[in-house]
């Protein structure tokens, strides 16, 4: 599987990390009344046939964390960002 | 012996004589040759044993696909077992040895097993091992074991050279025939970069040994044309003896060039073979069509081949397969043999031709239309044939033809099905998308202006198409013929594996009715031709006993390998101490001089004891201990890791990161950090100190280190993108270097520049950027992970080995001593300092006794979780010491410990030890343990059981810190 | 300040002509040591800035809003404090000089050495004069630059040296190889 790494760009999954479902997000409470969202944080994972947006490093290469969007089913790579920018569009999206 | 080397033609070098032997006798061949067509030249057809009956086997084709003809090649590490004499090119030296048969070829005791064929139909195995089940282990299978498998491997270590390399074009060809020509011809005058890839020693494909024209000159002068004027283009790679076995996602293309296996040995210096990751824009799948053989009884006999097979050995090779030649054909291109047999002088006694409205003809051959053959006469050489109805016809050969199999397999090796086209019999490849599509006879197209048409505009990048050359076709018609029914003796299907005709509508009757049940049943389709020449007429057979089209039954899944690769080749350079990357620390040098013996620690080559003559690593490293504890040690410690963090949110970060408090650490301070996952669990530890206001360097172990890099990054790019921080790997810039004891500041003293070191200027968890030995940057850190008086002395790498040795020379009226990792060990054990053995994943902060460290004031990684109540049940083990109660008795790492008087059980089990070292200074061995509840428990005897090891003594559970429990030492 | 002592070499190379061929080789190689080595990554912000104030320098990318920038000759952490004050505020500048080993690829078989190893394209069209990457070649980390049409520097960490050296003249061995 060959990756687009926005930085260094195209290159072959052997450089990449990979971490897992990028939809969840830490929660920003200490509060003990949040520990269901932590827990939901911390061990819950998707893990779909079909569209998959996951967290990668490129830890052979440029070192970033990335979120590549692809189909775990057929391979097929829909595109690959910054991790931050990923998030940042996404708490814009969720208001 | 009689000569079948035909008077003229071939693509051989009639001049030069290359020797051989098989089976130990001696032959001669020429340059272009084949293993294979060296033999028929030879008059040499019996090559192999099959599989399970040990029927005697002749050649079937003259390529990749060959089921029968494998063999044993060379000697020793270089012997590799299972390769095809039809496509191992012939060289001096030649030596090659026939598989699967004992006492020899010619006459093979595991022959008997054709007697007794009934007992072994498809089934057999799972039939009949079934009973009594105590047998299977240590009766039937090592038997079946021994009977299984064609060649050996050799146990010996490979001692050629293998590679691996990279490629990038914007078009991969697969094939080097018309089509494929016509594709890197069109693909490179378009100005793409174009890599040409050929399994064959030589590229031309099908030219090089069908006889048709192509703008006016003969297909072989056409094809030298093409290839000298991709030869002379810059943007045009040329591989030919390479394979394309694989394509994997992102259109990236597995092949191996056989680089030299096709002489004697590899020149010095050369690779044997060299595996190529291709990554292509787009790629043209031209690897042509296979020939299929026709299941009639008989059809295994040596002698009997394909009729493309035929064709190529006298064609290209100049080999008769024999003097007389029947043809059986369901199919038009059959007639070609004939035609070109007859032309070279061989008696073709007739066409039999399946179907009785043929139109072909073969000049003067008599050709018998709706005639089938029935049965082959002859045991190890064919002597006739018997037709349907009774004709017999004497011959010494037998070519077949039951048509054509597009060879779609990379175009469905990431699963797609192919399909069945009934106009041509043949699967052929499916859709799968603009950048990877098959063309020419690979996609079923039949005639050669179709196929040099196709692979133009198949493989034109941009612009126009070149112009495609003119030809004359010859007309392809086909009727369905898969299996004489009238067939007397065995009929093959697979003839690798023995599956005959009866086999798969066996497998039906039994239940076995999908394909891929069905393969596994019978075994057709298996093993290292993976079916290439029987699947289409097994699933075709299958189809008819279920009442099924060919669509409905399908084909099994095509997956790599198209043929087999050889281990060496995927291994690459990377085997034996090449096998991963060794670091090595700037202090390697000078750990070498004093004597140290190494350990790997990950990657890492670490000075583990440093003996003096004659000791062992206990003697040395208990002297070592001493001798620090004594006066002064020095030990490298470079391989920790280290972080450089800058920003003004640095400290911010790091308070996120660890569980205690980093921004308030003052200047030129050092403060021990616990870090934790996010399930509540220790991560790691290390030292991190501030050197400024926006400036820190942390400190990480050396098992860790890449993780905890990694995970710093995860904390800013992913969870905290809005912090201003910067974070760099350091660990490589800086030699590092403990030094411990009681002395270690007077001899320090002797090599600092300008700074008068005592407790005011340097005090206990100091970190001080100074100079040494006139000039050389330093970072000086006072720490201790020995529990002496102790600092850290860190200096730019290339200085290292010249700092050590100083500091050896400044210790040496202390009587300084080098230490190493097990001497490191011991103290901290002594110390009660907890490392790798504790810092396992399942502990918590609480669990080491460092709950106080988890601030309450913050969020940081772990914090909620570690909450949870599971993690801070008082009940859980947690770190204490443990030491025997007599002193004379050792105690063992991983021993359990139980309560005195329990049984050793699961519910009993109170912990185990998870660290232990021999004190020198106790005189005792020592550890540390992790005890439910263990904190409550010191001064409990327990016992400390090892079931493994069959110790089992009493211990004391007892403080953790054995040695100087009131750090006197440290402030000395 | 009194004169700071030799660095030593991370890597004993033995110079000469090794590998097959008789006639030049293929490739040829050096040891760039010692050498000034600093990390520049810029501040929350200041990508723009720190590539600004960089101009004069020769930096080579490393990352994202990151350089390597490089120097021969001169006094220990002489270029490292030089860009400390230049770029105080804007960047976080930390001395590799030490940290990393830049070998120097030299010649017609260059690209075929190094495609042994990196699956970067290394066509000069996809990869120009001056271009940096950050692979892995043979299980090390390698930081690329082509240097010149036929010439590369392959910075690596500097404990993998050694390992990185007999892998990589092991490649170029088919092609014969100076060590200079």
């Amino acid at each position: 599987m060959l990756i687009p790494c926005p930085h260094c760009g195209t290159r072959p999954v052997e450089e990449f990390t990979f971490l897992g479902d990028a939809s969840v997000a830490r929660p920003a409470s200490n509060d003990p009344a949040s520990m269901e969202q932590w827990f939901e944080y911390v061990y819950l994972r998707s893990n779909p046939k079909g569209r998959f947006d996951e967290y990668v490093q490129h830890s052979g290469g440029c070192r970033s964390w990335l979120v590549i969007s692809r189909d775990t089913d057929s391979h097929e790579v829909f595109g690959c960002v910054m991790a931050k920018d990923y998030n940042r569009k996404r708490k814009g999206a969720k208001p | 012996m009689t000569s079948f080397r035909l008077a003229k033609g071939g693509l051989i070098d009639r001049n030069s004589a290359l020797n051989f032997k098989f089976d130990g006798r001696s032959f001669t061949g020429h340059p272009g040759d084949t293993l294979a067509s060296a033999l028929i030249a030879n008059g040499v057809h019996l090559m192999g044993r099959s599989f399970k009956y040990h029927r005697p086997r002749g050649v079937i084709s003259a390529g990749a696909s060959e089921p029968n003809a494998l063999v044993e090649l060379r000697e020793g590490g270089a012997k590799e077992a299972n390769t095809r004499a039809t496509v191992i090119e012939l060289y001096d030296g030649l030596a090659a040895r026939s598989q699967n048969r004992w006492p020899s070829l010619d006459f093979d005791i595991g022959a008997l097993n054709s007697l007794a064929s009934s007992m072994f139909v498809a089934g057999f195995y799972y039939k009949t091992f079934m009973w009594p089940k105590s047998f299977w282990e240590k009766i039937y299978e090592p038997i079946i074991r021994k009977a299984a498998g064609l060649g050996t491997a050799s146990r010996e270590a490979d001692p050629d050279k293998y590679e691996k390399s990279y490629a990038h074009c914007d078009m991969l060809v697969i094939g080097s025939g018309p089509t494929g020509l016509m594709a890197a011809l069109a693909a490179a005058r378009s100005g793409g970069r174009v890599i040409l890839a050929d399994e064959g020693s030589v590229l031309g494909g099908s030219l090089l040994f069908e006889t048709e024209e192509i703008g006016g000159v003969a297909g072989y002068d056409w094809a030298q044309g093409v290839l000298a004027e991709l030869g002379s283009m810059p943007n045009v790679t040329l591989l030919p003896r390479t394979t394309i076995f694989g394509w994997y996602d992102g259109n990236v293309f597995g092949a191996v060039e056989r680089v030299n296996d096709h002489v004697l040995a590899p020149p010095p210096y050369e690779p044997r073979q060299r595996y190529w990751r291709i990554i292509a824009g787009h790629a043209v799948l031209a690897a042509g069509a296979e020939e299929r053989p026709i299941v009639f009884g008989g059809n295994d006999i040596p002698g009997v081949m394909l009729a493309s097979a035929m064709r190529v050995y006298a064609n290209r090779y100049g080999a008769a397969a024999g003097q007389s030649v029947v043809v059986f054909t369901n199919n038009d291109s059959g007639y070609r043999t004939a035609r070109n047999m007859l032309a070279h002088g061989v008696h073709v006694e007739a066409v039999v031709d399946s179907r009785p409205d043929a139109k072909a003809g073969a000049g003067s051959v008599q050709v018998l239309r709706g005639r089938m053959i029935a049965a082959v006469g002859g045991g190890k050489g064919v002597t006739g044939v018997e037709l349907s109805g009774g004709t017999h016809i004497a011959c010494g050969t037998v070519a077949m033809s039951g048509g054509w199999s597009p060879i779609v397999n990379l175009a469905c090796q990431r699963g797609a099905k192919p399909k069945w086209d009934a106009a041509i019999l043949g699967f052929v490849p499916p859709d799968v998308g603009p950048n990877f599509t098959a063309a020419g006879s690979a996609a079923g197209r039949m005639l050669l202006s179709e196929c040099l048409a196709d692979g133009a505009t198949k493989g034109t990048l941009k612009g126009k198409a070149p112009a495609v050359p003119k030809c004359r076709d010859e007309a392809f018609a086909i009727s369905p013929l898969w299996w004489v029914k009238e067939s007397r003796g065995k009929a093959f299907v697979d003839y690798q594996n023995d599956s005959t005709a009866k086999d798969l509508p066996l497998a039906a009757r039994e239940g076995y009715r999908d394909i891929e049940l069905a393969k596994r049943y019978t075994t057709a389709g298996m093993a290292t031709d993976q079916g290439k020449l029987g699947n289409v007429n097994a699933i075709a057979i299958l189809a008819q006993a279920t009442g099924r089209s060919m669509d409905q039954v399908g084909t099994t899944s095509f997956r790599p390998f198209y043929t087999p690769v050889a281990f060496g080749a995927f291994a690459g350079p990377f085997t034996g101490h090449h096998f991963q990357p060794v670091r090595k620390t700037p202090l390697h040098d000078w750990a070498e001089e004093r004597g140290a013996v190494f350990v790997e620690t990950g990657l890492w080559m670490r000075s583990s004891w440093f003996p003096k003559e004659g000791e062992g690593w206990l003697a040395s490293a208990s002297r070592e201990v001493k001798a620090t504890r004594g006066g002064v040690g020095i030990c490298d410690v470079s391989t920790l890791g280290k972080i450089d963090i800058q920003g003004d949110d640095a400290g911010l970060f790091l308070d996120r990161l660890y569980c205690n408090t980093f921004s308030t650490l003052g200047l030129g301070k050092a403060r021990y950090g616990l870090m934790l996952r996010e399930d509540g669990i220790v991560f790691d530890d290390g030292t991190t100190s501030r050197l400024a206001e926006d400036h820190y360097v942390m400190t990480t172990t050396t098992a860790n280190a890449a993780k905890v890099m990694a995970h710093v990054e995860f904390a800013h790019q992913v969870l905290w993108p809005e912090l201003d921080v910067t974070y760099v790997s350091v660990t490589e810039q800086w030699a590092q270097m403990a030094l411990a004891g009681p002395k270690s500041r007077a001899t320090l003293r002797k090599i600092v520049d300008g700074l008068i070191l005592s407790d005011e200027t340097v005090p206990y968890l100091a970190a001080k950027e100074i100079t040494i030995l006139g000039g050389i940057p330093a970072r000086l850190f006072r720490i201790s992970f020995s529990g002496e008086h102790a600092y850290e002395l860190a200096v730019p790498a290339d200085y290292g080995n010249l700092v050590a040795r100083a500091l050896c020379q400044a210790g040496a009226e202390f009587g300084i001593v080098p230490y190493g990792v097990e001497a490191l060990s011991i103290m901290r054990v002594e110390k009660g300092h907890v490392a790798g053995g504790e810092l396992n994943g399942t502990v918590t902060a609480a669990d080491l006794g460092l709950a106080k460290m988890m601030s309450a004031k913050k969020d940081y990684i772990g914090r909620m979780m570690a909450g949870r109540e599971g993690l801070i049940d008082a009940s859980r083990q947690c770190v204490v010491g443990i030491r025997p109660v007599d002193k004379a008795d050792r105690i063992k790492s991983g021993a359990h410990i139980l309560k005195i008087g329990d049984r050793p059980s699961m519910t009993n089990d109170q912990g185990y030890v998870s660290s232990v070292a021999w004190s020198p200074m106790l005189n005792m061995w020592i550890g540390l343990a992790l005890v439910a509840n263990g904190r409550a428990r010191l001064g409990e005897t327990v016992r400390v059981w090892d079931g493994l090891r069959g110790t089992d003594v009493a211990g004391e559970i007892c403080d953790p810190v054995h040695f100087d429990r009131e750090n006197r030492r440290l402030h000395a | 300040m009194p004169e700071t002592p030799m660095r030593s070499s991370p890597l004993m190379a033995p110079r000469g002509r090794f590998g097959g061929g008789r006639g030049a080789p293929g490739v040829t190689f050096r040891l760039r040591h010692p050498l000034s080595i600093v990390t520049v990554m810029a501040r929350q912000g200041k990508g723009e800035a720190v590539a600004e104030a960089l101009a004069p320098y020769t930096a080579q990318w490393a990352g994202p809003e990151q350089y390597f920038v490089v120097a021969e000759g001169g006094d220990e952490s002489a270029l490292y404090r030089q860009l400390k004050s230049a770029l105080g505020g804007i960047a976080s500048v930390v001395d590799q000089s030490h940290g990393r080993v830049v070998i120097r690829i030299e010649g017609p078989k260059s690209r075929n050495v190094l495609a042994k190893g990196t699956p970067v394209d290394l066509h000069t069209d996809e990869f120009p004069v001056g271009k940096s990457a950050l692979t892995q070649m043979a299980h090390v980390g390698v930081h690329l630059t082509r240097a010149g049409e036929d010439a590369f520097d392959l910075s690596v960490f500097r404990g993998f040296a050694e390992s990185f050296w007999e892998w990589i003249t092991s490649q170029a061995e088919e092609f014969g190889y100076q060590v200079r």
